[in-house]
């Protein structure tokens, strides 16, 4: 099991260049060069303009209320998003829509590359077979003992097996193969071709950062179909979270769910990072320095909404997580839990600016976003005895 | 959403319950299509304003039941101690806790203590 902790960054060369390769964007505008030896292109240097032309893929997505996100359903966006930014996660994977690849490989048993998915069983699998093996090593030293005590003699050492040492057997698994692949031959002409129905999902953040900062991205009306205008986008992102909509309680807060979220959102994407959902790990968001294939997330982030004017906050239909002050077993639970996954937390605050002090005009356009600050706080555990520099 | 195979057998449910219905249609399908699950069948539990998925994982003969939730709700122990209620007393209940990005987390919960299996 000890293999398996820095297994991330142990990808044999071949893996890490294929890696590189297809993960070359980090956003999904690339930017083309033209030829090196063009004059034209020296003298424009010099004046201080260029000939690189930017490329945009111009992808596009349905806006889905019920889920709250915007559904990328054609492979060729799908996949752009995916592999420059690692923007979205497929519905029914783990991360890339690996659903369709799983499908056909389960149906063929032949599988020359394992999914994400495919992976997660084989090593669940093992653990389950450590935890079996552990308890009955338990068992049997507690047998022993109990033995050893009732003849009066010292019982013999126990041999427990421990994560790091134990390690899994083959025999098992491999007889079951050969088995199942002519049962598979014979089905495959009655099964019906396989309809891949999984999307892409992204979250309302990771589309609007998508549309406003890059204008790589199209979100389409679910009932229309038609293209959904900036403004549009905008008010749709925030209502989604108005329930039932268009109540006057709802209009013209700071403190909607999107504006707040988004904030954190565009702090760090802004500042390079690959910002993922934190579910997983209790927390909000998950910041990886290039992206999940890579390596495994550094750091853990919770982001906590702080209300300039407390008036603001009482008169609030909206009911933010973590809005109000925490308890110390709260923050200890959860730093305890980044930590024994090897990762930093970071407290986020983001501060909504009071409507009695900002104009709530200014909600109609995403410049009000301009006045949200966001201040981050890294923790980590300090125990004296042991940490001496 | 409309245009998803699932859609049908879920509509009758998806209007009736309108707040959950992202929770709904997103656990149904990584129980169907994900994970590959036998016999789902939809119960509803009006208590709690939703309904419960019932079925079995492959290869199994347990009947379990998995009750979607969204990240974003508040629940309490007496919302719990309804869905056990309503389900007629199951041994253990799967609470699928949803979020935005389509990350579903699975929580089991049992009236009770019950012993770790391993």
């Amino acid at each position: 099991m000890a293999s398996n902790r820095n297994r991330g960054s142990q990808k044999s060369g071949a893996r890490r260049a294929e890696n590189n390769r297809i993960y070359a964007h980090p956003l999904p505008l690339a930017f083309s060069n033209p030829e090196p030896g063009s004059t034209f292109g020296y003298v424009l240097g010099l004046l201080g303009f260029s000939l690189t032309k930017i490329e945009n893929p111009h992808c596009e997505g349905v806006f889905d209320p019920a889920t709250r996100s915007v559904w990328i359903t054609n492979e060729r966006d799908s996949s752009i998003l995916w592999r420059r930014g690692f923007f979205g996660k497929g519905d029914l994977s783990r991360s890339e829509p690996s659903w369709l690849a799983r499908q056909i490989s389960a149906r063929k048993a032949a599988g020359k590359y394992m999914t994400a998915e495919e992976i997660r069983e084989k090593r669940r699998a093992e653990r389950k077979q450590f935890k079996m093996d552990r308890a009955a090593a338990i068992a049997k030293a507690a047998a022993e003992a109990e033995a050893a005590f009732a003849e009066g003699r010292q019982a013999a050492p126990a041999v427990i097996p421990s994560g790091a040492t134990w390690k899994p057997q083959q025999l098992g698994e491999t007889a079951e193969l050969p088995e199942e692949a002519p049962d598979d031959k014979d089905e495959d002409d009655e099964l019906e071709p396989l309809k891949d129905v999984e999307h892409l999902q992204l979250t309302l953040q990771e589309a609007f950062f998508l549309v406003w900062n890059l204008d790589c991205l199209t979100v389409l009306d679910p009932q229309t179909s038609e293209p959904l205008s900036l403004q549009q986008i905008w008010k749709a992102f925030q209502n989604v979270h108005c329930v039932p909509p268009e109540l006057p309680v709802y209009t013209n807060r700071f403190d909607n769910p999107f504006l707040v979220n988004y904030a954190a959102y565009h702090y760090y994407r802004s500042l390079g990072w690959v910002v993922k959902g934190g579910i997983k790990f209790c927390v909000d968001l998950l910041l990886y320095k290039r992206g999940p294939v890579f390596h495994h997330a550094e750091f853990g982030v919770v982001v906590i909404p702080v209300y300039e004017d407390s008036r603001d906050q009482e008169s609030s239909p909206f009911n933010l997580p973590n809005a109000n002050t925490f308890s110390w077993s709260w923050l200890s639970t959860i730093n305890r839990v980044n930590s024994q996954v090897q990762k930093t937390l970071i407290l986020t605050y983001v501060t909504i600016p009071s409507s009695s002090r900002v104009s709530t005009d200014l909600l109609s356009s995403p410049a009000c976003l301009a006045h949200y600050s966001v201040r981050d706080v890294v923790l980590r555990r300090l125990i004296p005895a042991r940490m001496r520099d | 959403m409309e245009k998803h195979p699932s859609y049908e057998a879920l509509a009758p449910y998806l209007s009736k319950y309108p707040k959950i219905a992202g929770p709904l249609f997103q656990t149904y399908n990584d129980l169907k299509l994900g994970q590959q699950w036998t016999g789902l069948e939809l119960v509803e539990l009006s208590g709690c304003s939703r309904c419960a998925i019932r079925g079995r994982r492959p290869q199994q003969v347990d009947l379990l039941h998995v009750v979607p939730c969204s990240l974003s709700e508040s629940l309490s122990t007496d919302w719990i101690r309804t869905t056990f209620k309503e389900l007629d007393g199951p041994s253990h209940v799967y609470l699928a806790i949803n979020t935005e990005d389509s990350s579903i987390v699975y929580y089991k919960i049992s009236p009770g203590i019950v012993k770790p299996p391993l």
